[in-house]
């Protein structure tokens, strides 16, 4: 079960994924090391959301290996992965509008590993959902809820973290913020994988990255190790 | 004449509290899980034939035999959604109602089969027909009293298990967004098919109480689907208390109408809930 640099925390190899007959992953390698921060960039629709899927379980059909800490985690379910130590921050947040900031929360350290990370680090990180912790998550302004949604995650202890478009529809103060804690997540040892379409924000926080393009890997590297045209060219196929 | 009135009132208030009993596992599935069980009321009869054997066969107190009931309407629930309806679950409201309608039609053809058409009813002993007296002519029934009782700590219980607790709390993640509960880690299917059985075991409740209350035979459940739909949507759909006020709204109508003339008492109920779902269409207490 250790992780040693011979074996990653998480290992994709040679991992399509499909919908239906349509191939949104082609032949993928990817991996997170423990407390590594790993990117992902590349267009819409070029399979970041679908690779996210997969490791989770939540993709229609996958062939390949996808392995976590040394176990092939590919064809098991959703809750048995996030028990075993993955957890996604959703697209979108996708917080149940109607219960309260403070059940929204609980729901993952239910679902997760219950370790170290508890109800008191939450509110360290994040005094604001403290106060409103009573409040139903749906009246909360899209920062706080991503907020939720991160904290969600966490709390569910996990070992990679699976970041889907944070940032998304929020105001860059906002991203700044949410952005501050990926150090002490890594710090942690907590692998992190992040989908972007922001680039900057995406290759300013990761020790690796990987772009994608219809559903191949392009290009890969460290972000220091190449120019910003030459992740343009791979972005976009030109 | 004001006795008649305030006995009438009163009968219509504890009769509500039956309707309620009917309603709380409709309430659970079609506003907790969004869909509706078009074979509740045969479900609820169902339970009432169980019961029947139970007391009749092995000769059980009608007490115990609902408390044996219980715990096997819960798997009942839980196995019925976990391998037939969880099939048709979001994929098309209509295949839900008929898969539903069909286990309805088998219910009440399978009762007839092996019972017949002949009303039943179980004897509840002492407590059917001792009375409590308040004077000047208003009376009720002491099982009429702890229906009553028993359909407000059901709602107290399920209010409590739904908004207090961790399965709770599951239940109505699973409610807000199907597809967010399963991308984090709540199994949706499992947490349905604990609701549902949850539903089933407040028929059971259901069957226990209506069983002894009045006859029940194999063709009795549509009415009593009609009544507790009648419940939960005059009540507010997904709102637990809601129901208790829309059994007891439905119970009074019908007794005050009966009080008019006894053909207009079932009447006087479906003209009351037509009438409150013109004015006010989400429900008197609504929870959405």
């Amino acid at each position: 079960m250790s992780t040693t640099a011979a074996s990653p925390l998480l290992a994709i190899e040679g991992v399509s994924v499909f919908y239906g007959n349509f191939r949104a992953i082609d032949h993928v390698d990817i991996t997170v090391g423990a407390g590594e921060i790993v990117s992902i960039i590349g267009a819409n629709g070029a399979g970041k959301s679908t690779l996210l899927k997969a490791i989770i379980g939540q993709a229609e059909r996958v062939e390949g290996d996808i392995s976590f800490a040394g176990d092939s985690i590919v064809g098991r379910r959703t809750e048995a992965i996030v028990h075993s130590g993955i957890m996604l921050v959703p697209e979108g947040r996708r917080l149940f509008a109607s219960l309260t900031v403070e059940e929204n929360l609980r729901l993952g350290w239910q679902v997760g590993r219950k370790a170290e990370i508890g109800f008191d680090d939450i509110w360290r990180q994040f005094p604001m959902l403290k106060d409103k912790r009573r409040q139903k998550a749906g009246l909360l302004s899209g920062g706080q809820q991503q907020m939720v949604a991160l904290g969600r995650a966490l709390l569910a202890n996990p070992r990679l973290l699976l970041c889907d478009e944070i940032s998304l529809g929020l105001a860059p103060l906002v991203v700044n913020e949410l952005y501050a804690l990926v150090p002490d997540i890594k710090r942690r040892g907590i692998g992190v994988l992040i989908v972007e379409q922001d680039i900057e924000r995406s290759l300013a926080v990761a020790d690796r990255f990987y772009c994608l393009l219809e559903g191949r890997v392009t290009l890969a590297g460290r972000p220091g190790d190449v120019t910003r045209d030459l992740v343009m060219q791979h972005y976009f196929g030109l | 004449m004001l006795a008649v009135w305030i006995n009438e009132l009163l009968q219509g208030v504890l009769l509500g509290g039956l309707y309620t009993l009917f309603a709380m596992g409709l309430s659970l599935s079609a506003g907790v899980m969004r869909f509706v069980n078009i074979a509740h009321g045969d479900f609820i009869v169902l339970a009432c034939y169980a019961l029947l054997l139970l007391t009749t066969a092995l000769g059980l107190n009608p007490v115990i035999a609902t408390l044996i009931v219980l715990p096997i309407a819960f798997l009942f629930g839980f196995v019925l959604q976990r391998f037939l309806l969880q099939r048709v679950v979001g994929e098309n409201v209509l295949l839900v109602i008929l898969v539903t309608f069909a286990l309805s039609i088998i219910i009440e053809n399978g009762l007839l089969e092996g019972f017949g058409a002949d009303p039943e009813k179980i004897s509840g002993g002492w407590m059917e027909t001792a009375t409590v007296a308040l004077g000047d002519g208003i009376n009720f029934g002491v099982f009429q009293g702890i229906t009553f009782v028993a359909a407000v700590v059901l709602v107290a219980v399920l209010d409590l298990l739904l908004y207090r607790t961790g399965i709770g709390a599951k239940i109505r993640a699973v409610s807000d967004d199907v597809a967010a509960a399963d991308l984090i880690g709540l199994s949706s299917v499992r947490i349905y098919a604990i609701a549902m059985g949850i539903s089933f075991v407040t028929i059971a409740i259901a069957a226990g109480f209506v069983s002894i209350w009045t006859n029940f035979d194999p063709a009795a459940g549509p009415t009593r689907l009609l009544i507790a739909f009648e419940v939960i949507v005059l009540g507010g759909l997904g709102s637990l208390w809601g129901s208790l006020a829309g059994g007891i709204v439905l119970g009074i109508a019908q007794a005050i109408g009966g009080q008019f003339d006894i053909a207009w008492q079932i009447m006087a109920g479906h003209i009351v809930f037509l009438v409150v779902l013109a004015l006010r269409p989400q429900g008197l207490f609504p929870k959405y």
